[in-house]
């Protein structure tokens, strides 16, 4: 069978299909990527063909990152919609229908975020998945706030008509099947998703990571780590220093992800780095606070560790409000976040056992669930 | 009742919902917007309007009053646009 994954330059909506992808390379179908090469090259599993669309004017991108990264809440909606998912629908619509005529999928897995695929495969006549990194643009999150969902509803209504297909309802989303990258322990009742949703758990990536750490540093004591994923790394100046001040003063260990520059002078028990081997990492670790992205908190829960949250845009706070309703985390406003605050979370989630208990019922979900390869698996059936 | 009285009995509320976050040292005004200033998430918000209805009865429709709101009435909503709705409804 021969699959093609159509994804948005996101890291964390790439991350997933790489694994799902070796995991149906490894099973001797041929596999595709259709997306950025700037967030693909060099990084898809050996056999993966790399199909790259245009990216445009790079400095665009560019503002456009820095405007999204300065919005929240609704207002971070409008602009996720407003200056990314739609300028790149019409952008990509071409090529991306160009591109997959020539590549003859048998199938597409198309990001809910790169909504040109999914057009492409309807008006292509290619049956097609849709492959939900995240949870939160498919539950109902919105349903107190209809005149936003119908807004939503517009903004796909309007790309198709830019684009010049018939607009239906729902287009952004496969009838026939929904990946979603997560399972209904965290993700909330299987009612408020769509019937077609199949919960496969996080699809974590696998293999050993070249990043170095220094290992021999850790110590016999509660060892936290702290990291505000790919993209936020530079908001952080007020949280960095709420990390020092308040976990620096605590009976533990911190292992912390953050540039030199806003963290110069870290206290002794916080290891700072650039970047860690995250998943090497997890294992020795009795919880995580980070900034709710959806990669980020499956892979601690994966581990069975309590998170504290500090979402700070796009879908964290879904993400995060699931995670707290699930009673594995507790959640800290990133804006207004103090050294007092962020050490009570902290100590919060190690010491009362409610937390782990809880993260580790999700692990056990997570790891029922199946990953990528019941992922596979469901791909496999509609081929 | 005056609208002083009804922006300290939101404000109440508002702590109930932000809860341990709370600052101590943030202040609640007319002016105070939901997104920018309190960083109240869409779900608080939610919990915000069920307790305020909760609290002044059903003529208070606040639950009903939001999802009638636009997206970018929500992005820009002030505790005193909330005051004046609660007003509105006696």
């Amino acid at each position: 069978m021969r699959v093609l994954f159509v994804v948005p330059p996101l890291t964390g909506h790439i991350n997933p299909t790489l694994s799902v992808g070796a995991e149906l390379l490894s099973r001797g179908h041929e596999v595709g990527w259709l997306g950025h090469a700037s967030k693909l090259a060099g990084r898809l599993p050996r056999g993966g063909t790399l199909l790259a669309l245009g990216e445009g004017d790079p400095a665009h991108a560019a503002a456009v990152s820095r405007k999204a990264r300065s919005v929240r809440g609704m207002a971070a909606l409008k602009v996720f919609w407003e200056d990314f998912i739609a300028p790149l629908a019409r952008a990509s619509f071409a090529e991306t229908e160009e591109r997959v005529t020539a590549f003859a999928p048998d199938l597409l897995v198309v990001d809910h975020q790169a909504v040109a695929g999914a057009l492409v495969a309807r008006k292509l006549g290619i049956r097609w998945v849709t492959s939900a990194t995240t949870s939160a643009s498919l539950g109902d999150a919105l349903d107190a706030f209809p005149k936003v969902a119908e807004w939503q509803r517009e903004q796909v209504l309007q790309i198709q008509r830019d684009v010049g297909v018939d607009p239906v309802a729902n287009a952004d989303v496969s009838p026939e099947r929904v990946i979603i990258f997560s399972t209904p322990e965290v993700a909330g009742e299987r009612s408020s998703y769509p019937d077609q949703a199949v919960f496969v758990g996080p699809a974590i990536a696998t293999g050993r990571s070249e990043v170095a750490f220094p290992w021999d540093a850790l110590q016999d004591r509660a060892k936290v780590l702290v990291s505000l994923g790919t993209v936020n790394s530079e908001r952080g100046k007020r949280f960095y220093d709420a990390v020092c001040t308040g976990l620096g003063a605590e009976d533990l260990q911190v292992i912390l992800v953050a540039p030199e520059s806003l963290v110069p002078d870290p206290p002794p028990n916080v290891i700072r780095r650039d970047f860690v081997p995250q998943l090497a990492l997890l294992p020795h670790l009795d919880a995580v606070v980070c900034h709710a992205g959806h990669n980020t908190t499956c892979e601690a829960l994966a581990h069975g560790l309590p998170v504290v949250l500090l979402p700070i845009t796009d879908d964290q706070p879904v993400v995060a409000a699931q995670v707290v309703t699930a009673g594995a985390g507790v959640r800290v406003p990133f804006g207004r976040v103090t050294a007092a605050k962020l050490s009570r979370a902290v100590r919060t989630v190690l010491d009362e056992p409610a937390y782990r208990d809880a993260a580790r019922t999700i692990q056990a979900s997570f790891e029922g669930a199946g990953g990528a390869v019941t992922a596979a698996d469901v791909i496999l059936a509609l081929g | 009742m005056s609208r002083e009285d009804t922006l300290q009995i939101l404000a109440g509320f508002i702590r109930d919902v932000i809860g341990d976050e709370w600052d101590d040292d943030m202040e609640v005004a007319f002016d105070t917007s939901f997104s920018d200033d309190l960083e109240l998430e869409s779900i608080e918000f939610v919990a915000l309007a069920e307790s305020v209805q909760a609290h002044f009865g059903d003529h208070v429709d606040f639950v009903g009053w939001i999802s009638n709101l636009e997206l970018d009435q929500i992005i820009a909503l002030t505790v005193g646009e909330v005051v004046d709705f609660v007003e509105s409804c006696r």
